[in-house]
């Protein structure tokens, strides 16, 4: 009976460490990434390789499992953001404060959806600002609010009661080719979490 | 090291160190399989959830994205799409587009998602561009008309047989739209007619 049941312990935990094993450690690489294929700064984080073709096969994998679309990283850098620059989750329930500094950069767009990447329903119709259509300040640059209410200025509504994901995209070539040297790497704007319900 | 093996609870006492060593190697095995599997068989892929809109060889229009209309995650609705899946089955795909302003990008895709081709609008010294598509081991000079397409046409060779064309054209505000929209109607995807 010891033998049995010894044999039977050993297959059930030879299953769940090899399936779960392996299947959770590929779906955690896929979905957050790691060093090997993220980079991240502050609330921001960067598949380092997406859209290339030489990209390796957790980007190529999240890319996939995501249904995205990105161009390559060599022009144009997608940085996603769930949190705010304290590590604090992105929710609809709070109002956020984001300051783009940008003289250098070709052009960028920011733009807010929900967890799942669904843009958020509002009756402005507003979803993202760019660098052509955002409002600056008389020094360049620009204060963009999220909030479920209406604000002066650069406002993106979120609503929803629901988690927040933001996605900023910067194309610029050279920009992306210095973003990616280590050491010294692009400031990224802060996520600045003015109040919460 | 012992005391801590004898703290465990009697049932993982039992597992040998055998079952661990060949659980951890099944592990990586499957871990890798996994990884390399999802581009290859996963339903929820881009290419996968755009295909049965779109005709083969023909640029479409796409919706402006909003909540109801959005077919892909994370697409940023302050820009317009247009989108042509290429079918070189039979023959090269010549595509056109006028790339206008800031942010407006021409991009060449695998079905995996990889972005083999891009052409953003701010390196160009004019703003229509016209390339020719064809797979890897295509003559082209096989193909293409003398009359229809100039030397000006980059040719671009293609990984795969099956892919996608996307054309981004950001909104500059409320103002543009109609001018922005009809730039993006200009774009094109035509299969290229042998000579005869």
């Amino acid at each position: 009976m010891n033998v049995v049941a010894s044999f039977l312990i050993n297959v059930a935990a030879f299953a769940v460490l090899a399936v779960g094993g392996g299947l959770g450690t590929a779906w955690y690489m896929m979905e957050s990434g790691s060093r090997l294929s993220t980079r991240t700064l502050g609330p921001w984080v960067t598949w380092t390789t997406a859209g290339r073709p030489d990209s390796d096969p957790y980007t190529r994998a999240h890319t996939s499992r995501n249904a995205l679309l990105p161009i390559s990283s060599t022009l144009e850098l997608t940085y996603i953001a769930s949190t705010d620059s304290n590590g604090g989750r992105l929710h609809s329930a709070c109002e956020y404060a984001i300051v783009m500094e940008d003289p250098e950069i070709a052009w960028w767009g920011i733009a807010a959806f929900d967890g799942r990447g669904g843009l958020i329903q509002n009756a402005a119709e507003r979803y993202a600002f760019n660098s052509e259509t955002v409002m600056r300040e008389p020094d360049g640059h620009a204060v963009i609010t999220l909030a479920r209410d209406a604000r002066a200025g650069n406002w993106l509504p979120i609503g929803g009661g629901s988690r927040i994901t933001l996605v900023l995209t910067v194309q610029d070539a050279a920009w992306a080719a210095a973003s990616m040297e280590r050491g010294a790497p692009k400031p990224l704007p802060e996520i600045q979490r003015v109040a919460c319900r | 090291m012992k005391a801590a093996i004898l703290k465990l609870p009697r049932w993982m006492r039992q597992i040998g160190w055998r079952t661990v060593v060949g659980a951890v190697l099944l592990a990586g095995i499957v871990h890798i399989t996994a990884t390399l599997a999802v581009p290859l068989l996963g339903p929820g892929n881009a290419f996968r959830k755009l295909r049965e809109t779109l005709p083969a060889n023909q640029m479409v229009f796409l919706p402006p994205p909003t909540p109801n209309t959005q077919l892909l995650p994370f697409v940023a609705a302050d820009a317009l799409y247009a989108a042509c899946r290429f079918d070189l089955t039979s023959t090269p795909v010549a595509v056109s587009a006028v790339l206008s302003d800031p942010g407006w990008t021409l991009s060449l895709h695998t079905p995996q998602g990889d972005n083999f081709y891009v052409m953003p609008a701010q390196q160009l010294r004019r703003s229509e561009v016209s390339l020719v598509i064809s797979p890897a081991s295509e003559r082209l000079v096989d193909f293409v008309s003398s009359r229809r397409f100039s030397g000006d046409d980059s040719q671009i060779e293609s990984p795969v047989t099956e892919g996608l064309v996307l054309v981004r054209a950001p909104l500059r505000g409320l103002s543009w739209r109609a001018e922005t929209e009809a730039k993006l109607r200009r774009a094109s995807c035509t299969p290229v007619q042998p000579k005869r």
